[in-house]
């Protein structure tokens, strides 16, 4: 069973952000097909069965996300190689995101605002690896209670998929977010949310 | 060895730590056990240092120059020392360890996951990991085992179990069989020595002396044997990517080395936070956040090496990160100096 933790965030100005053209890895797996699990350099991967329907908006802390749908190559996460996101242009104040990182870890993303201005902001995910609590303070996150390995399901293994964020301190239009070479950091799904105004426009 | 007995010794505490694999959790469990502090033995000493020829496929992997034992590599800033045992076979290795159990020690035990069935590699995949065994019961046939790394295992297998698991020829059988297999575990225990009462106090002098220590460290000159220090680090990474480059596989090798920089540098990151708050000088804690943010870069270097060997990661992605790693430490190692000035 899937236990996704809340808080209390009002965030009426969410807005997911549809990342399937960007996925590169295949991170979650039904239990009829373990073997085409690689989320990790063991091959592991999640179970499809403890998370939510993919394609779906699904909340995580009162953040909703758009919950990743296989893409047409049958990938359903991004594994950080310096892609660049091109994102809806618009007035934005944090990045939420659905991560996931082998072993902790943390880098720099660059954010590419419409004026031109770029800032370098701090990207932090904690270890997916079951048995391990929250690095940096991520408050929510999807937990399974098993991971999938390519020959079994190992029960006693619970995985956790992290929401964290990243601040987005000007107050101009954000155009693109650039991602860190850091394969050790997986995303699943963005949301852009303005806390201000409620409206991310 | 006399007929059947039981004992669990008490006190065996399991500690885990995110960044580390089974030599740390198990050195912590015996430090532990020995009132030794952990977080104080393990993280004092930073560093780096790297000998191609001692490379071991290990996960306890750890650099040990000759004659300084596994515990004085680790721990080199205080009284602790260990010895390995190599019994000449599985009936000698579980009479050696059983004995020592029996007087009261816990004991450091290698095993091949493939064989201990609370493992998730039970049955799929070798390697070559470290446990704690700290009782048994030899009329139900059972050893207790406590075993830190996820799945964190506290209770008992079969004598029979951890004797196959430290017998085990620890083959390569296949794509998963990864890192530390082809190394035969050899029914190897760490005897392991503590001398808690001649360890320095957690004192502002041990903390300046430390950092003092582990700063001259990392600018001292090229040693005569491997890669040591700043400099030695940068030789290293340098000469790896060139051999990347040049299409050598140094796949193993760099996973190798970056679990054990890793650990080494994401301990010694929690020493500098712990001093900070014990000593209630922030600059410390800061500084440690510099240290904790090198390691991260370990962690990416750990993945990247994996990913050579599938061709996803390429010479000049793998350079990239060097530079901004050595790029870090610099700064790092300058804030530490600068922080000297103050203490």
């Amino acid at each position: 069973m899937t236990t996704i933790l809340t808080q209390h965030l009002s965030a009426p100005g969410a807005l997911p952000v549809d990342l399937r053209t960007y996925f590169n890895n295949r991170g979650i797996t039904g239990g009829e097909e373990l073997s085409k699990g690689e989320f990790n350099i063991w091959f592991n991967s999640f179970p499809a069965e403890e998370l939510p329907e993919p394609g779906k908006t699904v909340e995580v802390g009162a953040v909703p996300f758009l919950f990743p749908a296989l893409s047409a190559d049958g990938k359903d996460n991004l594994r950080c190689s310096g892609q660049r996101i091109t994102l809806p242009p618009g007035h934005y104040d944090w990045l939420y995101l659905l991560a996931a990182a082998e072993r902790r870890s943390e880098d720099v993303v660059h954010l590419h605002y419409a004026d031109g201005s770029v800032d370098p902001e701090w990207l932090r995910v904690s270890d997916f690896w079951a048995e391990t609590p929250a690095h940096f303070g991520e408050q929510a996150s999807v937990r399974c209670t098993c991971l999938h390995y390519p020959r079994h399901v190992q029960q006693n293994m619970g995985p956790v998929i992290w929401r964290t964020r990243v601040p987005v301190p000007r107050e101009t239009q954000l155009a693109a977010v650039h991602l860190p070479d850091n394969p050790a950091i997986h995303l699943f799904a963005i949301s852009l949310l303005n806390t201000v105004t409620g409206q991310a426009s | 060895m006399s007929g059947p007995a039981a004992c669990v010794i008490d006190d065996v505490v399991s500690w885990r730590h995110d960044l580390v694999g089974c030599l740390w959790t198990s050195a912590a469990t015996v430090l532990g056990f020995h009132g030794a502090p952990v977080l104080g033995t393990l993280g004092a000493a930073w560093g780096f240092r790297h000998l191609p020829e001692d490379l071991r496929r290990e996960e306890y992997y750890y650099p040990c120059p000759a004659g300084v034992s596994l515990f004085e590599a680790i721990a080199p800033y205080h009284p602790v020392s260990s010895r390995w045992h190599e019994p000449a076979d599985g009936a000698e290795g579980w009479a050696q360890v059983r004995d020592v159990v029996l007087s009261g020690v816990p004991v450091i035990v290698a095993a091949d996951n493939f064989y201990l069935p609370y493992r998730p590699a039970y049955q799929d995949v070798h390697t070559n990991h470290l446990v704690v065994v700290y009782g048994f019961d030899e009329a139900a046939s059972t050893v207790r085992v406590l075993d830190a790394v996820p799945p964190r295992f506290n209770s008992d297998i079969t004598i029979t179990e951890l004797t196959a698991a430290r017998s085990s020829g620890n083959p390569e059988l296949h794509e998963r069989d990864m890192f530390f297999t082809n190394r035969p575990i050899a029914n190897r225990w760490l005897e392991v020595t503590i001398d808690t009462a001649a360890f320095p106090p957690f004192s502002l002098e041990t903390v300046r002396t430390t950092i003092r220590r582990n700063v001259d460290g990392f600018a001292a000159s090229a040693p005569a044997e491997g890669y040591a220090g700043a400099a030695g680090q940068s030789d290293y990474l340098n000469d790896v990517a060139r051999r990347f480059a040049d299409g050598a596989d140094i796949c193993d090798e760099l996973f190798l080395v970056a679990g054990a920089v890793t650990a080494n540098t994401a301990l010694h990151a929690d020493w500098l936070a712990l001093a900070g708050r014990r000593l209630e000088i922030p600059r410390l804690a800061e500084a440690g956040r510099g240290v904790e943010r090198f390691a991260h870069h370990w962690t990416a270097v750990r993945i990247m090496a994996a990913l050579t060997r599938t061709g996803e990661v390429s010479a000049v992605r793998l350079q990239r990160r060097f530079a901004a790693l050595l790029d870090d430490q610099a700064r790092v190692l300058a804030q530490l100096d600068d922080l000297l000035t103050d203490l």
